[in-house]
């Protein structure tokens, strides 16, 4: 009986230990999408009003069609608070999309073979080669980007997505090979060499043993590839130049550095930047939590 | 060691490739880093030997070490080793106990683990310079939704200038950091936790271990590995900080918030002193390392994974 | 074996690029800067080949721009190749924020764009890396739009005596008040001094009508911030020399001049709770949002704002809102100027591309068929400034800018505009690394004579480099 009323609290201050990250992670950001469906003149009130008076898609109909808000109009004038920006939202999220979802493949592919090979095989030079892998990210971007813009420039690929993809991917390899091989290290051996009597090379006893146990890990991998693509900055604004390659973080950036800003428009901008990485977490969410305790049922 | 005896009398070509596999494997990454790595770094090494001023373009005389000494000698080095010290500590100890709070919520079966789980990546998903641009207007002393909440809950008389106070805008800073980075701890400790057995809780179970020895005595050990490899992650996060604080704060009030990265990058591209801005960049990839090296031997797994 | 067939032809591929990328690193100690390189030889086994090689008809000319009414640029584009088919103009863009530095990583990776936007606080820093074209080398005739410009824009487009473009837009930094918060205060007519404006703040704030009856942008990553301090100089300060002599040495730090009265008065009216203490975190988008809300009186920055701040839907202040001279005994203020410009890459791509330039420069920054239309167009439909004179005489500039403002104010100020003294190849190194010492005057971190003198010191340190 104790220990059933003990269970309970645990378990009601658990949920609210939840419900208080819940709200301090999505707080600004339901703020951003309340925003976006509220006229300017509503945010700069004193206090804000949280619960809008006279929602609008105006702004979400800025960006897709040109339609300029009528809240904005003024007789022959341009002026006001559109910055004509926004209405790249939608090409620059799907550059942003294409190019995190190509890291996020090809980094799995080629890291996590590579991660393996570290974890389990022996040969000369492994531990130099996987210090220089990692250490090729010690020195901070600053000093690098010229430099980059430079091999970039000679490559042919200036503002290209292959140049944005060779990049992210030189920049998240050193990590996820760092943390894959690490974590295929952790799980027990005893499934390797299973899988090696049963008659598999190395690659297959990496794609038909290892890699259904290490799943979280793949997924937590994958997300950091993806993640670490779609919202980098300083290398995409620099690489760059229209709107071929343009990223979500460029167009935003531009439009709230623009003296027309309207938060109103950046809320629309941010909120959709949101919408693809919110599917990725669906899709996620369910690998997440699906490892080793699965494997050993299968076993 | 790892090819066992068995295979012996495979045909040769196989042996052979079995000596290639790792290097073949390893290959395309090795490629795609080193056309990345080399070119830049002995670029940026040379360049921090060499007077080098944009605005000088026909003058760039060899000086030894002087970039280095000028930039320890300036005014703003102790400064910011200063900042980026308190900023660093912080933001590191403060995200990663808040990104294993939420990875050990999130591996029980609790109602809202659920939820949880789908927005915990959300933040992630936002560059820096939008997540600093957010937290700028939430934080914002004339408009911003913090200041508007808390007056309107009566807890404070007039609004705060967050980020304009030095101390409350390194506290800003520190918690836009946790509110961003927090997602990829979590993420990474989940998947640690889901790498140790059941067997192991069943067993410290039925020792009649509480919650907490559960935790201290069989989940931190075991998620070793993962502390290291997030905390070396998240200490080069934080020392190279650099949207955020471009976006937020600028550096100021005052160069509170001024992380000696900021001055790496304003000298190269603000001073245009390419010399003094690689030099800097040195210092800090020197700091790291040496971090990450006192890490490695705080926190080497007992069997020693490398 | 079969499974490790992928990396083949990716691996030859990228050792090439490998390879290629260690002989670029083991050239001199150079960022390949001025060093012409053109981009085609290294590569053509890419898909390289998006426009520009074949000559066929049109000079394709890059054009590079920081974000702002993109689609009105692209729209004069649009006019000008109609007007020159044989130019081609392809339109790059970068964020405000971003282009200063942007643009000198592309300068040094060896990347420069023939045409561009600049700026007078980085023309000196760009002309003497040798990054853009002095003019009127090429174009000599560029000078006869001297006589109409307004004397600190052509300062700011000016370097060694030579003219480095044509004005895109010129603005002055202009102090502004709420009239009705002002009128409400029992005040009739704006401030004539910064003591007018402490007592009329005081009774702004004990009537309770406005916390903090000031707000300025001086976020440490505002730009115009030195323009703003500069202004607020300049106005208590009789003729030149106020911050710099004639030989750039600088004049300002002592007791009792301009610039230490500016930033003791500061100082002293954030104590007092004159001047809001957000201000240290404020930039100028939420300077302007802020003063719409009505949460201040008093503020200052660049005139194009007015048009925003005084548009009829912005909130309960609009048309309230009206430009006094600066306060002071001189009522000068900073003029500034932002230009079209080339680079020597335009020279280097042939002569049909650097006339296509000249065409360019002249269309959009001086006059066709007899009138500014470019910039008489961003002045009516945008609310910019501009530095070309005869303008503030034009009806159609006259009737837009009287929907947001006193024209006649507007051009007062700006015949007392003065352009930034310093302006120096290192003036914008020199700005970004001093924000902070005005803070910590004005912070009471230590004493704005302190702070003056570290300005002086960084402000040596550069020159000396």
């Amino acid at each position: 009986m104790n220990q059933r009323i003990g269970r309970r609290i645990e378990s009601v201050s658990l949920n609210l230990l939840a419900l208080i990250l819940i709200i301090f992670i999505v707080g600004p950001l339901v703020w951003v999408a309340v925003a976006s469906i509220q006229g300017e003149n509503e945010l700069l009130r004193h206090p804000p009003r949280i619960i809008p008076h006279d929602p609008t898609l105006d702004n979400y109909d800025y960006v897709f069609t040109g339609k300029i808000p009528t809240a904005y109009e003024v007789k022959g004038q341009l002026r006001s608070r559109i910055s004509q920006e926004a209405r790249l939202i939608p090409a620059a999220l799907k550059n942003s999309f294409i190019v995190a979802t190509s890291v996020m493949i090809v980094n799995l592919v080629i890291g996590s073979i590579a991660a393996y090979t570290f974890a389990w095989q022996r040969f000369r030079g492994r531990t130099f080669l996987l210090n220089f892998i990692l250490g090729s990210r010690l020195l901070p971007v600053m000093a690098v980007a010229i430099p980059y813009y430079v091999i970039i420039q000679t490559l042919g690929l200036l503002d290209t997505y292959i140049s944005l993809i060779l990049i992210y991917l030189a920049l998240t390899l050193p990590f996820s090979i760092w943390f894959l091989s690490s974590y295929f290290s952790g799980i027990p051996k005893d499934f390797e060499d299973a899988a090696h009597i049963d008659g598999c090379n190395t690659f297959q006893a990496l794609t038909r043993v290892v890699i259904p146990i290490a799943l979280p890990g793949l997924v937590a991998a994958a997300a950091f590839a993806f993640m670490a693509s779609y919202n980098e900055f300083l290398f995409a604004r620099f690489l760059t130049q229209s709107i071929d390659s343009q990223t979500g973080p460029v167009i935003i950036s531009s439009i709230a550095g623009n003296p027309d800003a309207s938060y109103s428009l950046i809320s629309v901008a941010i909120t959709l930047g949101l919408i693809p990485p919110l599917i990725l977490a669906i899709v996620l969410r369910r690998w997440l939590t699906e490892g080793l305790s699965t494997s050993i049922t299968l076993r | 060691m790892a090819q066992h005896p068995g295979a012996a009398r495979r045909h040769h070509s196989l042996r052979l490739g079995r000596k290639a596999y790792p290097y073949l494997s390893i290959l395309p990454v090795l490629i795609v880093v080193a056309l990345f790595a080399i070119y830049p770094i002995i670029h940026a090494v040379r360049m921090s030997f060499y007077k080098y001023l944009l605005t000088r373009p026909n003058d760039h005389p060899f000086v030894g070490l002087g970039n280095f000494i000028e930039v320890i000698t300036s005014y703003y080095f102790k400064n910011s080793i200063q900042v980026t010290a308190i900023y660093t500590v912080a933001a590191v100890v403060g995200v990663v106990i808040y990104g294993l709070g939420v990875a050990l919520l999130l591996n029980t079966s609790i109602k809202l683990a659920g939820p949880l789980k789908i927005v915990i990546l959300l933040p992630w998903a936002l560059p820096a310079v939008v997540s600093g641009l957010l937290w700028k207007w939430i934080l914002n002393a004339d408009f911003g939704i913090l200041n508007g909440l808390l007056y309107a809950l009566g807890l404070i008389d007039s609004y705060i200038p967050f980020l304009a106070d030095p101390t409350l805008a390194k506290l800003s800073l520190i918690m836009a950091f946790i509110w961003k980075e927090g997602p990829l701890v979590a993420i990474f400790f989940l998947a640690g936790l889901q790498l140790i057995p059941d067997e192991y809780y069943e067993a410290a179970k039925i020792d009649g271990g509480s919650a907490w020895t559960i935790f201290r005595h069989v989940k931190v050990p075991l998620l070793r590995a993962v502390f290291l490899i997030v905390i070396v992650y998240e200490t080069m996060t934080a020392i190279l900080t650099f949207d955020t604080i471009y976006v937020l704060t600028g550096g100021g009030p005052a160069d509170s918030t001024a992380l000696i990265s900021w001055f790496a990058y304003a000298e190269i591209f603000k001073g245009l002193n390419l010399g003094h801005g690689i030099a800097l960049a040195i210092i800090i990839a020197a700091v790291t390392l040496v971090l990450i090296l006192v890490y490695l031997r705080a926190l080497k797994p007992e069997e020693a994974t490398s | 074996m079969r499974t490790k067939r992928l990396p083949g032809l990716l691996f030859l591929l990228l050792a090439a690029i490998t390879v290629t990328a260690l002989v670029v690193g083991c050239g001199a100690p150079s960022v390949g800067a001025p060093t012409a390189e053109p981009a085609q030889p290294a590569e053509p086994t890419k898909e390289a080949e998006p426009a520009g090689q074949e000559p066929a008809a049109p000079t394709a000319l890059d054009f590079v721009v920081w974000s702002y009414g993109i689609e009105t640029i692209q729209d004069n584009i649009k006019n000008f190749q109609a007007a020159n088919p044989l130019c081609q103009i392809n339109l790059k863009d970068y964020s405000w924020l971003d282009y200063h530095d942007t643009m000198v990583g592309r300068f040094a990776a060896g990347d420069p764009p023939p045409l561009l936007y600049g700026s007078d606080h980085w023309l000196q820093e760009w002309a003497a890396a040798n990054w853009l074209a002095p003019v009127d080398a090429s174009f000599p005739q560029v000078t006869e739009y001297s006589g109409e410009l307004a004397p600190y824009a052509l300062q700011g487009m000016t370097y060694n005596g030579h003219v480095y473009g044509l004005s895109y837009y010129a603005d002055t930094i202009d102090f502004v008040y709420n009239a009705e918060q002002l009128t409400q205060a029992g005040f009739d007519s704006p401030p004539e001094t910064w003591q007018d404006v402490w007592d009329m703040s005081i009774a702004l704030k004990e009537q309770g009508i406005t916390e903090y009856p000031m707000i300025l942008a001086f976020s440490q990553q505002e730009g115009a911030s030195i323009e703003a301090l500069i202004s607020m100089i300049y106005a208590r300060h009789q003729g030149e020399g106020a911050l710099f002599d004639a030989a750039n040495e600088p004049t300002f730090a002592q007791e009792g001049s301009a610039a230490f009265e500016a930033i003791q008065w500061l100082k002293e009216a954030y104590d007092a709770g004159i001047l809001d203490p957000a201000s240290l975190q404020t930039a100028e988008i939420d300077q302007v949002k802020s003063m719409q809300a009505g949460a201040h009186t008093f503020t200052i920055f660049p005139q194009y704002n007015m048009a925003e701040l005084n548009r009829p839907e912005s909130g309960e202040f609009a048309g309230k809102f009206k430009i006094a001279l600066m306060p002071g005994d001189s009522h000068s203020t900073v003029g500034y100027v932002r230009f079209y410009a080339m680079t020597p890459q335009a020279a280097a791509m042939g002569d049909a591309a650097l006339e296509c330039a000249w065409s360019f420069l002249e269309y959009f920054g001086g006059k066709t068929d007899g009138s500014y239309t470019v910039v008489k167009r961003w002045a009516v439909e945008n609310g910019l400034g501009f530095a070309q004179l005869p303008l503030f005489d034009d009806p159609a500039v006259e009737e837009a800018f009287g929907k947001w403002g006193d024209v006649a104010v507007i051009s007062q100020q700006a015949e007392l505009a003065r352009s930034k003294e310093g302006l120096t190849p290192w003036f914008g190194a020199w700005d970004v690394f001093t924000r902070a010492e005005v803070h910590k005057a004005i912070l009471g971190q230590q004493t704005t004579m302190d702070s003056l003198n570290n300005m002086v010191v960084k402000w040596n340190e550069l020159a000396q480099q």
